[in-house]
């Protein structure tokens, strides 16, 4: 159901005709326009994604950072490791004999008259 | 043994978040595309020149896509026409104040310049619907649209050309629906008068 006159239905189909037959220039330019427009929203955009890596970027170094300056488990555990063994080479020096006593052993037994 | 790093899902969500945008920005230009060509002959049929028309509609998509291009998109076509009707009332103040100063150096009568009838173009001059057209009914609306006052040309563009409720024209023209509806009404009856003459 129409909710206008008649005569209005006339009045938009030729309105409608007149906007088919623009020219070329005049399409281009409209074209143009269009994109423009657009253009700075696709920058502004453009421009919250970059500063949206770099901070998620940023955030990664510093985690990184953050987590190479903590002493790894494995590594403390090698530590503890290398301090035992120091321990036992200590204790295995200390039950090793010596060569000069052991020599000036061996020169007492001979000047005994040998064993 | 390696120390495992956190893994945070960035890449996806970049993606995601371009996808949309790029897919919001070709809903729009396909919107602005679907109402150029008419927002144009409006501003062709207020202003009565197509450079300034185009520079009118450039400067209403310029607004429309900073101010509400990332309303919904079914309120799209109301708010551009808000835009493009606001840049056609500050085309038409413009050019009221420099009617103004242009009389005062030109010692016009100052009546003449109060008259909205007056001041709308000739109607014999030929104007953009002739040039597309060339026929006689095309000439007639077009000079009959010519000589409306800007608001009730608004009121008749919207609410029969672009199909706007009025509620939505209400909005684009930032009046009440009453008003909308009695601008309408002149509109009507002021172009079938004219038409009817011309018959």
């Amino acid at each position: 159901m129409n909710e206008h006159p008649q005569w209005t239905q006339a009045a938009k189909r030729l309105l409608d005709e007149s906007t088919e037959s623009l020219d070329a220039a005049t399409l281009s330019r409209l074209n143009s326009a269009r994109h423009a427009a657009l253009a700075p929203r696709s920058q502004a955009r453009g421009a919250i994604a970059f500063a949206g890596l770099a901070s998620a970027c940023l955030l990664l170094l510093a985690l990184g950072m953050h987590h190479a300056r903590r002493e790894p488990a494995a590594v403390r555990d090698i530590a503890a490791l290398d301090e035992g063994a120091d321990f036992l080479v200590e204790d295995a020096g200390a039950d090793e004999d010596d060569p000069v006593a052991e020599l000036a052993f061996f020169a007492g037994v001979d000047e005994d008259g040998g064993l | 043994m390696a120390a495992t790093m956190p893994t945070i899902p960035i890449a996806p969500a970049l993606r995601n978040s371009v996808r949309v945008e790029s897919v919001a920005n070709r809903t729009l230009d396909e919107f602005l595309k679907s109402v150029e060509r008419r927002a144009l002959r409006m501003a062709e049929l207020a202003s009565g020149s197509r450079d300034e028309a185009l520079d009118l509609v450039q400067d209403a998509m310029f607004g429309f896509v900073r101010h509400y291009g990332s309303k919904p998109a079914a309120d799209w076509a109301p708010l551009f026409y808000r835009v493009l009707d606001s840049r056609l009332n500050d085309w038409h103040r413009r050019r009221q104040v420099r009617g103004r100063w242009l009389a005062a150096w030109l010692h016009r009568d100052d009546e003449d310049e109060s008259d909205a009838i007056a001041q709308a173009p000739d109607a014999n001059e030929p104007g953009p619907l002739l040039r597309l057209a060339g026929s006689d009914a095309a000439r007639t609306l077009d000079a009959a649209l010519g000589k409306l006052p800007q608001r009730q040309r608004q009121a008749f563009l919207l609410r029969v050309w672009e199909g706007l409720d009025v509620a939505a024209t209400a909005t684009a023209m930032r009046c009440s629906e009453g008003s909308v509806k009695t601008h309408l009404f002149r509109a009507l009856a002021a172009l079938r008068r004219a038409l009817e003459d011309h018959a």
